[in-house]
């Protein structure tokens, strides 16, 4: 191979470390003016008018669009249920609902205007937690249930959903009662998974405008062509006359996937004619979008040997206000939570609910970390109480290559067994140093979404290269591997080929960017579209192995180009899902301050078990970045509701890793057996190596403090508790 | 975000310019110097000013004197300036861990105390090692120990009229003093400042302990268990912890309830006179 | 007057403007185009606004853009006027320090701040000095490596 699987230096890092880089928040087009969103002050209520005389008054302000005087538009988006409102139309379901928007030709006019809008509300009781949602007789958030948008690639949620039940998954196999009868362990517990926020260090932004019949998007969204979809409804028009773009994004971790502002920033414009920003501090993303808190209640029964005889979750999910993706992380979650082993009875349960808290969407993991947790400490008990070792209970259990975890799915197409034998090894398990805990985890994800992907190659009448493709840039490096394939399968050099991305006026329908699929899908449609133009240049040359421009030039004369199509869909080897298994497989070594309660992890192992690395560096970047973010989760972040509003609705209060949380011996081990079905044998990365973290510190605080936590994240004083009830049990 | 609404800038060159200035305005204006507090408080709405007085222009404020045993650290000295302050290494480490590098690099000390912040980390060791504000009016100028300054969060004595005009704090070779905080979250939850007088390991009278960032102002811990007794003398470190835990009154907050906050106040007393026999 | 004329260099170009006093620096610097420092967190915490004030690291988000006066600006888009990367930004291509590059210019005015007030850190100062800034994509440590490697 020329450039695949060679750490190539990242080809958007120049633009990025001279500030070069534009995201969206970056843009400004001419005539550009300003929307500022005035938010609901009430958890639940009816909305009985809205006073927006005086901030039509203030100078500046071309309009204030609210839910109701938007008519005959129906501005409510949702790529699985459209029930949510860009403005809350008659009820409001959470504290900071968006419920007007302020149009003016400065930021400064439109906040002005946005302070003064009076809002007459008739109070409704509210839910702020799943359980009250879940209580019979119940406030109901969405009494009138809105239709399905029955898209094929998403899990609607299941049949029957009353009450304030958003989604739910349900299923299993063998005889889940007999076999907990007849095993010689029976665990029980019940865990707890905070609500986090992502924190993609640039807000949710966008600017829209119409233009020529056309809506004109510039958004930070990971999926243009789903965010084109709902503005194609909201706005009755053909998809072929929205354009969503997407520049560099800083940061999305799934927080931005499915659409946000943009359909405020495209209300906006509709109404005034002129193109429209809406930029949101981090305080209102928070107030945008969240991901799910979940109660988890785990059974497993082992045998005295460590065989995990059957399993049984049930789980709850805090979804907010609206369905959004709640559905697919409910599906996901499910999928994902009694862990990758050879289990004889499964029985799951998930039920994502409806709360009046801040709506909940994808978030890296996917539901994932939530099971895991509850699935891996009560793996590590278990080999507590039978004596054995915990590397030996989940080696002796996990599935082997090509075995199935979720029956009639694609079988497991990564090596478990040798996956673990590596984090023993770096971890130097068992041997702790002296004082400190050493924890673990394994997880294996359905990953790769659905299979939709086009890509296309153009081949220059130069002998240069570009692909368009629909892949978004969130420095995962998506634009650097797809470039490095492209000069790959063209045999060209770098220098000679170039990527278009993410406009969808222009690249042709990539379904998402997340779950961990880029690599992996789009890899694959571009391989194929690079296979399809060396064919028609074949063909061009009269069969003739001849260069890409001798081919044109024989076919033109002058000028002229050939484009290839690739295509993946569900069909063929793409049939079975998922298309791949992302696997998780973190360790760390950590010590407790008994006092304070203080954790300070020392060692964080990931193995990344990636089929084949197309870009080292980029593979270790996101593999400690992933494992970073687990370590929030496990440590110190949660959102907190007091009462109706957030307590801590912004990163001051809210902390996420810092510098200085770095723990001082890192080994991300890349480990490449080609057996992925994306190019060259490679698998997705990005979310793996998080999911195990979370019980991985819990389990090695547990070993320190001979108690295992059921609850994250381990704040010093959940930690220091923890110290004090083992210590009094003596 | 941002600044809400307009304000006139003054930007005095004297400090009688300055006083004037705040006698003729009141409580219509702010004064301003690096702005870390004020101005993050105006953009989230809190508080609102029509003037900010600037006190960066004035010479006789940007300096740090020492005059009879005493540092004379003038209202617009920076934290950065006195992270690399010779004379009192207790004071140095602290404001090198004072929020982060940028906070620093513009906020000085003076204005964390005109402020009032209750979770910040300068007030416990000030008081500990018995510093002053000095205040100037337009009429007159007086002195206060900073104890007696913070009278509540966000609440202090400097009136209408008056500013800081520098923060003097006594430097006594024979002294020892070290400051210990733990942090949950952006401002310290819990900070212990200890001082006194070591004879090889053992304390000549008792040190001098105060809590920080955990009650609404600075709070003195009796240390009595302590007179006369060996630093790392286990009994008298489990009284003076005990009695620390007491002293305070915390509230629970997103850092941490009340029970695990009394606790802390008292590991960090020990922590900080601990750490005395390591200063000096 | 709720305005003030000020006098300053931005970027080594020397200037007179009149600019509101409730003006945000961050906001007068990206006005003119140069949007390398970001809004992200607004209170201080994350550093994506970073850039140098009189050879300081400020956050520009909470810096009255009228400080300009009599004073100096340098933001990242500074650092290459002559035609090559500086250093540190050499540094961070190197050694991956950035994936989505929303804190990146940021932490290079950081680093380059701290690499002029002490030239050779220590790793427990340069994690010291990162201490408020914030990076949601790398865990850091490619960025500790890539300023250690462009220190002396």
């Amino acid at each position: 191979m020329n450039v695949a699987g060679t750490s190539v230096p990242r080809l958007d890092g120049e633009v990025k470390v001279t500030g070069r880089a534009r995201y969206a928040l970056d843009l400004t087009v001419p005539g550009m003016t300003h929307g500022v969103v005035a938010r609901a002050e009430r958890a639940h209520a009816r909305i009985r008018s809205i006073d927006t005389a005086e901030a039509e008054a203030v100078p500046g302000v071309l309009a204030v669009c609210t839910g109701t005087n938007v008519a005959p538009l129906d501005p409510r988006f949702g790529h699985v249920v459209r029930d949510h409102p860009a403005l809350a139309i008659d009820t409001v379901r959470y504290h900071g609902e968006p419920i007007a928007l302020v149009v003016a030709e400065t930021r400064r006019a439109a906040e002005r205007a946005a302070r003064t809008i009076r809002v007459d509300y008739e109070d409704l009781p509210a839910v702020m937690d799943a359980e009250a949602a879940l209580a019979d007789g119940a406030p109901l958030l969405h009494p009138e249930r809105v239709a399905g948008t029955r898209d094929e690639g998403l899990d609607s949620g299941g049949d029957g959903l009353a009450g304030n039940l958003c989604a739910a998954a349900e299923y299993g196999w063998g005889d889940v009662t007999a076999a907990f009868e007849a095993a010689d362990l029976v665990l029980e517990g019940e865990y707890r998974y905070p609500m986090l926020y992502g924190y993609a260090m640039e807000p949710y932004n966008s600017i829209a405008s119409f233009e020529e019949g056309s809506l004109v998007v510039y958004s930070t969204a990971q999926h243009p062509y789903m965010v084109r979809e709902d503005l194609a409804r909201i706005f009755s028009l053909p998809l072929a006359r929205v354009r969503v773009v997407v520049p560099y994004v800083g940061g999305g971790y799934g927080t931005k996937s499915y659409t946000k502002v943009e359909p405020l920033a495209a209300l906006g414009a509709y109404v005034t004619g002129r193109p429209v920003r809406v930029a949101l501090s981090v305080e209102e993303s928070i107030l945008t979008t969240r991901s799910d808190g979940a109660r988890i209640r785990a059974r497993s029964a082992f045998a005295a040997d460590g065989t995990l005889l059957a399993r049984d979750f049930d789980v709850v999910m805090d979804s907010g206000a609206y369905t959004d993706n709640s559905p697919v992380v409910c599906a996901k979650l499910a999928n994902r939570c009694f862990g990758p082993y050879r289990i004889g009875a499964v029985r799951v349960r998930v039920r994502s609910v409806f709360t009046n808290t801040v709506p909940a969407s994808s978030l890296r993991g996917f539901g994932a970390p939530q099971g895991n947790l509850a699935g891996e400490l009560q793996m590590d008990e278990a080999a507590d109480r039978l004596g054995l070792d915990p590397f030996a209970i989940r080696l002796h259990n996990v599935v082997r290559p090509g075995e199935e975890i979720l029956p009639g799915k694609r079988g497991i197409d990564a090596d478990l067994p040798a996956d673990l034998e590596l984090l023993a090894r770096s971890l130097g398990w068992p041997d702790a140093p002296e004082g400190r805990g050493i924890g673990f985890g394994i997880s294996a994800s359905d990953a790769g979404a659905h299979p939709t992907s086009v890509a296309m190659v153009r081949l220059h009448a130069d002998g240069s290269a570009s692909a368009a493709v629909g892949a978004t840039e969130l420095g995962q490096g998506s634009r650097t591997v797809l470039t490095q394939i492209l000069a790959e399968e063209l045999d060209l050099p770098l220098e000679k080929v170039a990527i278009v991305a993410a406009d969808t006026g222009v690249t042709p329908y990539e379904r998402t960017t997340g779950a961990s699929r880029t690599t992996t899908l789009v890899g694959r449609s571009l391989q194929a579209a690079c296979a399809d133009a060396k064919r028609q240049a074949r063909e061009l040359a009269g069969g003739e192995d001849v260069p890409y421009e001798v081919a044109i030039k024989r076919f033109f004369g002058a000028g002229g180009e050939i484009i290839g199509v690739g295509t993946v869909r569900r069909h063929g080897e793409f049939q079975a899902m998922p298309p791949f298994w992302e696997i998780g497989c973190s360790g760390v070594v950590a010590a407790v301050d008994r006092e304070t309660g203080r954790v300070r992890v020392e060692q964080l192992t990931t193995v990344g078990d990636v089929g084949f690395a197309i870009n080292p560096a980029l593979v270790h970047g996101q593999d400690l970045g992933a494992a970073t973010m687990g370590l929030g989760a496990a440590l110190s972040e949660r959102l907190v509701y007091d009462g109706q509003t957030l307590a801590n609705p912004n990163v001051v209060d809210y902390r996420v890793p810092r510098c200085s949380d770095l723990p001082e011996r890192l080994d991300q081990i890349v480990v490449e057996r080609r057996d992925g079905i994306g190019p060259y044998g490679a698998k997705g990365a990005g979310e793996g190596s998080l999911n195990p973290v979370g019980a991985a510190v819990a389990a090695a605080v547990g070993r320190v403090l001979g108690r295992y936590p059921h609850e994250l994240p381990l704040t010093p004083e959940r930690v220091w508790r923890l110290a004090q009830v083992e210590a009094s049990r003596v | 975000m941002l600044l809400p609404t307009d304000f006139e800038l003054h930007r005095p060159t004297t400090v009688a310019e300055a006083a004037a200035l705040r006698a003729e305005l009141g409580d219509t204006a702010a004064l301003y110097a690096g702005g870390t507090e004020l101005l993050l408080a105006m953009k989230l709405g809190v508080l609102e000013y029509e003037h900010l007085i600037d006190v960066k222009r004035i010479p006789a404020l940007r300096g740090i004197e020492r005059r009879d045993g005493e540092l004379r650290i003038g209202a617009a000295v920076t934290h950065r300036e006195l992270e690399t302050l010779p004379d009192l290494p207790a004071l140095a480490h602290l404001e090198r861990h004072v929020a982060n590098v940028r906070v620093r690099a513009a906020g000085t000390l003076a204005g964390n105390l005109a402020f009032g912040e209750p979770h910040a980390d300068p007030p416990a060791l000030l008081v500990a090692l018995g510093a002053r504000v000095a205040l100037v009016g337009a009429s007159a100028s007086r002195e206060l120990p900073v104890e007696d300054f913070l009278t509540g969060p966000y609440e202090t004595e400097l009136g209408e009229d008056e500013l800081i005009e520098a923060v003097i704090v006594p430097v006594d070779g024979a002294v020892r003093a070290a400051y210990r905080k733990f942090q949950v979250l952006e401002r310290p939850a819990v900070g212990v400042a200890a001082a006194g007088r070591l004879d090889g390991r053992v304390f000549d009278g008792a040190p001098v302990v105060v809590a920080g960032a955990v009650d609404e102002r600075p709070v003195r811990i009796p240390a009595d268990a302590l007179a006369g007794a060996a630093y790392d003398d286990p009994d008298a470190l489990a009284a003076l912890a005990a009695a620390a835990a007491e002293a305070v009154e915390p509230v629970d907050d997103l850092s941490g309830s009340e029970a695990y906050k009394r606790h802390l106040t008292g590991v960090l007393a020990q922590r900080a006179v601990l750490a005395l026999r390591g200063e000096g | 007057m709720t305005a003030t004329t000020i006098t300053g260099r931005i970027n080594g170009r020397e200037l007179t403007l009149r600019v509101d006093n409730a003006t945000l620096l961050l906001d007068l610097l990206r006005d003119m185009g140069l949007t390398g420092a970001k809004p992200s967190c607004e209170m201080e915490i994350c550093g994506a606004c970073t850039v140098q004030l009189n050879g300081l690291p400020v956050s520009a988000c909470t810096t009255l853009a009228v400080e300009l006066d009599g004073g100096a600006v340098e933001t990242v888009e500074h650092l290459d006027a002559g035609g090559e990367l500086h250093p540190v930004q050499r540094a961070f291509l190197q050694h991956s320090a950035l994936q989505c590059g929303f804190c990146t210019p940021g932490m290079v005015m950081t680093a380059k701040a701290l690499l002029e007030q002490n030239p050779s850190p220590t790793r427990e100062e340069v994690i010291h000095w990162l201490e408020g800034s914030i990076c949601r994509c790398t865990g850091y440590e490619p960025i500790v490596d890539a300023i250690l490697a462009a220190s002396a």
